[in-house]
């Protein structure tokens, strides 16, 4: 029998397929993370979470800028648990990055890609910030993890980010949820994005 | 529709894939034959332990990926 590529459950889209390697490597670190603090998984992984297929070597995720001592647990945590984090082993050093609003990257111990690229965010970051108070959920099995409003998702894609891979990205998008993308929804949507170009 | 450029495949894609969810077992295999070639390079490059980070890290930097 031929079963649909998602379903829609109450308002969590339902990914009807069998985890990959980068779905375990993605919901090892948010099993982590999720502890500490809410997050928002953006950009490629979603498209490729709902089908697109190419490779990827990063997994964005945007986190609110958390006080020392909690990104000093986390950061224990993370090691405790096989991750390293590229911008270096001393936590002294690397909540520096996130105190001035760097990305830092965390991958599996000896391995280099796929790396999770932990952006963090304030609410000078109108956009991210407005995605990440906006969240969808998405489930993989029993996999549930929180991802922008599609339609949102896209016109990033195509305003912010526009490069060829991105447009691509959103054209899956576009096409492989054209039954639930909502035309309002685009609408109150774009001036947001729009603003991120001023 | 015929496709005719990569962008018109990806929307054909993603429209069967909409429709038949078997068409993710492709994708997985696509997916994970990525990450293992590239855990084997990097094993390969740096070895592991201390010694996988001092040379991932000299790597980054020589990238630009990391200060």
């Amino acid at each position: 029998m031929i079963k649909k590529g998602y379903i829609l459950e109450g308002d969590v889209i339902v990914v009807d397929r069998d985890w990959t390697e980068l779905d375990e490597f993605v919901k090892d670190f948010l099993g982590i993370l999720k502890d500490y603090s809410d997050y928002l998984i953006v950009s490629g992984f979603v498209s490729i979470a709902t089908g697109r297929t190419r490779g990827t070597e990063d997994v964005d995720i945007l986190v609110p800028v958390m006080d020392e001592n909690k990104f000093r647990d986390l950061f224990s945590e993370l090691s405790k648990k096989d991750f390293w984090c590229y911008q270096g082993d001393e936590v002294d050093e690397v909540y520096g990055y996130l105190q001035r609003i760097e990305n830092i990257r965390f991958a599996r111990k000896n391995e280099m890609f796929p790396n999770i690229e932990f952006i963090p965010i304030n609410k000078n970051r109108k956009a991210k910030y407005f995605e990440f108070t906006h969240s969808q959920r998405i489930k993989i099995k029993d996999f549930e993890f929180k991802i922008p409003p599609i339609e949102f998702e896209i016109l990033y894609k195509e305003i912010i980010l526009a490069g060829d891979k991105d447009i691509a990205d959103a054209r899956h998008l576009r096409e492989f949820f054209a039954d639930i993308l909502s035309k309002e929804k685009f609408k109150e949507y774009e001036p947001i994005i729009r603003e991120e170009l001023k | 529709m015929k496709p005719k450029t990569n962008l018109d495949y990806v929307v054909l894609y993603a429209r069967a894939l909409r429709e038949n969810n078997k068409l993710f077992e492709q994708q997985k295999k696509l997916i994970e034959a990525q990450l293992i070639g590239s855990k084997s390079l990097f094993r390969k490059m740096f070895g592991s332990g201390e010694k996988f980070k001092i040379g991932a890290r000299k790597y980054l930097r020589g990238r630009g990926l990391i200060k």
